[in-house]
C-alpha cells in the first residue's frame, strides 16, 4: 500500500486467526493492484493512459468510489480534487526552488474535477496528461474493507493500521481500549496525544511527515488545487468515526483549508476531533483539557 | 442557503460503497424459539359456570435464512402452538348488573402449525419478495400468498409496498352438538405503503399505511350469541423512530400505530423500548407498551337472547372498550456467531385504562405472562 501497514488480531482459535490474516493481506494486495498508480496495470493507471483519448471501462466499486470523491469535492468547495495529482510535478521531494508561475498553470491545466464525466461504467478524462490519484480515499476504504473482513472471519479483537489510518476490529483481548499516540508534528518520534478507542476508526492527516524544503522554508506536502501551491493549514488533524473513509476525507478536507476554515470545518463535522495548530496549540473535543 | 451536514453527506455516500452497502445475505441464520404464554385465571365470583382457567400456549418458532447466489435470499419459518385451556362462551348480566361469564370446560386442546417460504431478489436499488404460507389447526385452515417490493431511493429513503391475501377455512369442533355454524369461508386482502426515512447517521423514521379488507364469517362460532357484519375494513397508520444514542451507547426505539375499523373501533398504541449495550456480548432491552381501544358499535356488555339472530351483537371482551399495558425485559449474549435471548412481559388490561372504555370491565379481560428464550446462530 506503499505505506507501513499493520494488523492486529487476537483470539483463541490460532486458525481462524491466521485464515483471517491471510485474507485481509490478501484483500489489501487486491486494492493496491486495483488502485494504485505506480503500477501498470492498475484500474487508475488505465483510467490515466487513457486521459484526452478515449473513455475507460470501470466497475461499480470504483464507481462507488468516484460518487464518494465527487462528495468530497462539492463539500469541500473544489479543495478536494482526486485530479490535483498533478500538481506534485512542480512539488516534490527533489523541488529545491520554488516553481515558476508558468510551471503551475501548465500545471493546473491539467487539474480540474469538475471536467471529468463518468457514469456508472465509465470515466474519461477530457485533457491530455489528466491523472486521477485515489491515494486519498482507498486507503481509509481499504481499512475499512479489511475490518469487515477480519470480522466476517471471525475475528473480534483486533485493529488494522494503513500507514496511520486505524480502523478498529474491536477492542483489545482483555475488553479494554486500544491506546493510540498521536504523533507530535514537529518532534520526530514523540506523541503528542493519546486516544482511546475500541471501536471505529481513526485517521490523522498532518502535512508534515513529508514536507518539501525549500530556501529554509517547509512546505506541505498537501496540495491546494486552485492555487497550485501548497496549503498553509494547521498542522495535523485527528478524527474519530464510524468508517475510516469519512474520518479520512474530514481531516483531509480540514488540512487543504487555512487554519482558521479548517477548525470551522472540524467544528462542522460535529465529530470527535484533535486539531494541532501552527503555534502547537491542541485544540477540539479530543484534546487533553488538565 | 441550505447549509449541508457535512458528516451526514460523507456517510451517505460511504454507505454506497461496496464494503458497507445493503446488499443481500451473505451468511446463513438459523434461530429457534421457544416462548410460553399464560392467562391468569378469571376470578371465580364473575364465572357463572365452566371452568375459570385460561389459555396457555407453549409456542415453537424455526427459522432459517439463506442466501441463494448473489441476488436472491430464501427464508423459512414454521412453528408450532399447542394450546390448551378454556375460552368465554357468553357473558350474561349477573344480579349487581356486572356482567358474569359463561365459560367452556377446561377441555380444549388444540395444535397450530405454520409454515411460510419466502424468496426475496435483491437488485442494485430495490428487492421484491414473494411469501408463501399455510396454517393448519383442528378447526381453522389458513393459506396466504404475500408479494412485496422496496426501492431504494438516493439511499437515504427506502420506498416499500406489499400486499397480502388468505383464505380461511373455519370448521368448528362440535359443531352439530351445539348447534354452531358447520363450516364457514373468510377472505383476507391487506395493502400497504411505507416510507423510511435516515434522518441522520444515528436516527431514522419509518411511517406506514395498511388497509385491509376481510370478508366472509367474522363471528365467533363457538359462543352462544355472536353476529358480526360479514365484511370489515381497517386502516392502521404507523410511525417509527430509532436513534442511536451515542453518550449512552444505547437506542431508543419510538413507536405509535393509530387503527380503525368498520365495527367502530379505534385503537391507539405507543410503545417504548430501551436497548442498553452493557459490553460486546450483553445488551439488555427493557419495553413498556400503552394500548387502549373503543367498544365496537354492536358490543354489548352482556348478550341479548331476545334480539333476532340476524341482529349484530357480541360481548367478545377483544370488542369491548379498554387498556392494556405490557411492561417487559429482554436480554441478549453474544458470543461468536450465537446469539442468545432471554425475555419476560407482563399485561395487564382493564377497562379504566382505556381512552373510550365500556361501561363495565369485561371480566374476560386479559392478564398474561409471556416468556421466551431465543437461540440464533449465523454461519
Amino acid at each position: 500500500m506503499g505505506c507501513p501497514c499493520e494488523l492486529r488480531f487476537y483470539g483463541k482459535k490460532e486458525k481462524e486467526i491466521e485464515n483471517a490474516f491471510r485474507q485481509c493481506v490478501a484483500r489489501a494486495k487486491e486494492f493496491e493492484h486495483k488502485y494504485s498508480r505506480y503500477l501498470d496495470d492498475s484500474v487508475t493507471t488505465s483510467i490515466n493512459r487513457s486521459a484526452g483519448k478515449s473513455r475507460t471501462t470501470i466497475d461499480q466499486e470504483t464507481f462507488a468510489l468516484l460518487d464518494y470523491a465527487q462528495v468530497c469535492f462539492e463539500l469541500s468547495n473544489g479543495f478536494f480534487d482526486i485530479t490535483s495529482g498533478t500538481l506534485r510535478q512542480c512539488w516534490n521531494s527533489q523541488t529545491t526552488e520554488l516553481p515558476s508561475q508558468i510551471q503551475i498553470e501548465n500545471c493546473r491545466s491539467r487539474i480540474g474535477w469538475e471536467k471529468v464525466t463518468y457514469s456508472e461504467t465509465e470515466i474519461f478524462l477530457p485533457v491530455k496528461g489528466m491523472e486521477l490519484d485515489f491515494g486519498g480515499i482507498v486507503k481509509e476504504y481499504a481499512a475499512d474493507a479489511l475490518v469487515a473482513s477480519a470480522q466476517k472471519n471471525g475475528v473480534e479483537f483486533g485493529l488494522i493500521n494503513l500507514g496511520g489510518d486505524i480502523a478498529m476490529v474491536g477492542p483489545q483481548a482483555d475488553g479494554s481500549p486500544w491506546n493510540i499516540g498521536i504523533v507530535h508534528p514537529t518532534i520526530k518520534g514523540a506523541t503528542i496525544a493519546k486516544i482511546e478507542l475500541s471501536s471505529g476508526a481513526l485517521t490523522t492527516s498532518g502535512g508534515y511527515e513529508r514536507f518539501i524544503e525549500i530556501d529554509g522554508q517547509r512546505y506541505s506536502h498537501l496540495l491546494n488545487p486552485k492555487t497550485g501551491f501548497p496549503t498553509d493549514s494547521m498542522l495535523s488533524a485527528t478524527v474519530i468515526a464510524d468508517q475510516a473513509v469519512v474520518a479520512g476525507s474530514i481531516t483531509s478536507i480540514a488540512l487543504l483549508n487555512n487554519e482558521k476554515e479548517g477548525l470551522r470545518w472540524l467544528e462542522d463535522s460535529k465529530l470527535p476531533y484533535l486539531a494541532i495548530t501552527k503555534n502547537l496549540d491542541c485544540l477540539g473535543t479530543l484534546a487533553r483539557t488538565d | 442557503m441550505k447549509k449541508i451536514d457535512p458528516l451526514l453527506a460523507l456517510t451517505t455516500a460511504a454507505l454506497s460503497l461496496p464494503v458497507f452497502a445493503g446488499n443481500p445475505p451473505t451468511e446463513k441464520e438459523i434461530s429457534l424459539r421457544a416462548s410460553s404464554y399464560k392467562e391468569d385465571d378469571i376470578s371465580k365470583t364473575s364465572v357463572l359456570s365452566g371452568s375459570p382457567e385460561r389459555y396457555k400456549i407453549d409456542k415453537t418458532h424455526f427459522r432459517l435464512l439463506t442466501p441463494i447466489g448473489s441476488n436472491w435470499s430464501t427464508e423459512i419459518n414454521t412453528s408450532q402452538e399447542v394450546m390448551s385451556g378454556a375460552s368465554p362462551w357468553g357473558t350474561f348480566s349477573g344480579s349487581d348488573e356486572q356482567p358474569s361469564l359463561i365459560m367452556s370446560g377446561a377441555t380444549i386442546k388444540d395444535k397450530r402449525t405454520e409454515v411460510g417460504v419466502s424468496i426475496t431478489n435483491y437488485q442494485d436499488n430495490a428487492s421484491y419478495g414473494v411469501t408463501l404460507g399455510t396454517s393448519h389447526e383442528d378447526d381453522y385452515k389458513s393459506r396466504s400468498i404475500g408479494l412485496s417490493a422496496g426501492w431504494d431511493l438516493n439511499n437515504m429513503s427506502t420506498l416499500g409496498i406489499g400486499f397480502s391475501f388468505s383464505d380461511d377455512d373455519i370448521e368448528p369442533t362440535d359443531a352439530k352438538k351445539f348447534g354452531r355454524i358447520q363450516q364457514a369461508k373468510k377472505q383476507t386482502r391487506s395493502f400497504s405503503v411505507s416510507w423510511t426515512q435516515i434522518i441522520n447517521a444515528n436516527s431514522l423514521l419509518f411511517s406506514g399505511l395498511t388497509y385491509t379488507n376481510k370478508e366472509g364469517f367474522l363471528s365467533d362460532p363457538y359462543k352462544l350469541r355472536d353476529t358480526r357484519p360479514d365484511k370489515k375494513s381497517e386502516w392502521a397508520a404507523s410511525l417509527k423512530y430509532r436513534i442511536f444514542i451515542d453518550s449512552k451507547n444505547a437506542a431508543l426505539h419510538l413507536n405509535y400505530r393509530l387503527y380503525n375499523d368498520g365495527f367502530g373501533i379505534n385503537s391507539h398504541t405507543v410503545n417504548a423500548e430501551w436497548h442498553q449495550n452493557i459490553s460486546l456480548r450483553w445488551k439488555i432491552s427493557p419495553r413498556i407498551r400503552y394500548y387502549s381501544q373503543s367498544q365496537a358499535d354492536f358490543y354489548l356488555d352482556a348478550d341479548d337472547f331476545s334480539l333476532p339472530k340476524t341482529v349484530n351483537q357480541s360481548s367478545d371482551h377483544r370488542l369491548s372498550g379498554y387498556g392494556a399495558i405490557t411492561a417487559g425485559i429482554q436480554a441478549n449474549y453474544e458470543l461468536s456467531g450465537w446469539k442468545i435471548k432471554v425475555g419476560f412481559d407482563r399485561y395487564i388490561s382493564d377497562n379504566h385504562y382505556g381512552h373510550d372504555s365500556s361501561r363495565y370491565s369485561h371480566p374476560a379481560l386479559l392478564d398474561f405472562n409471556l416468556t421466551s428464550l431465543g437461540i440464533e446462530y449465523k454461519f
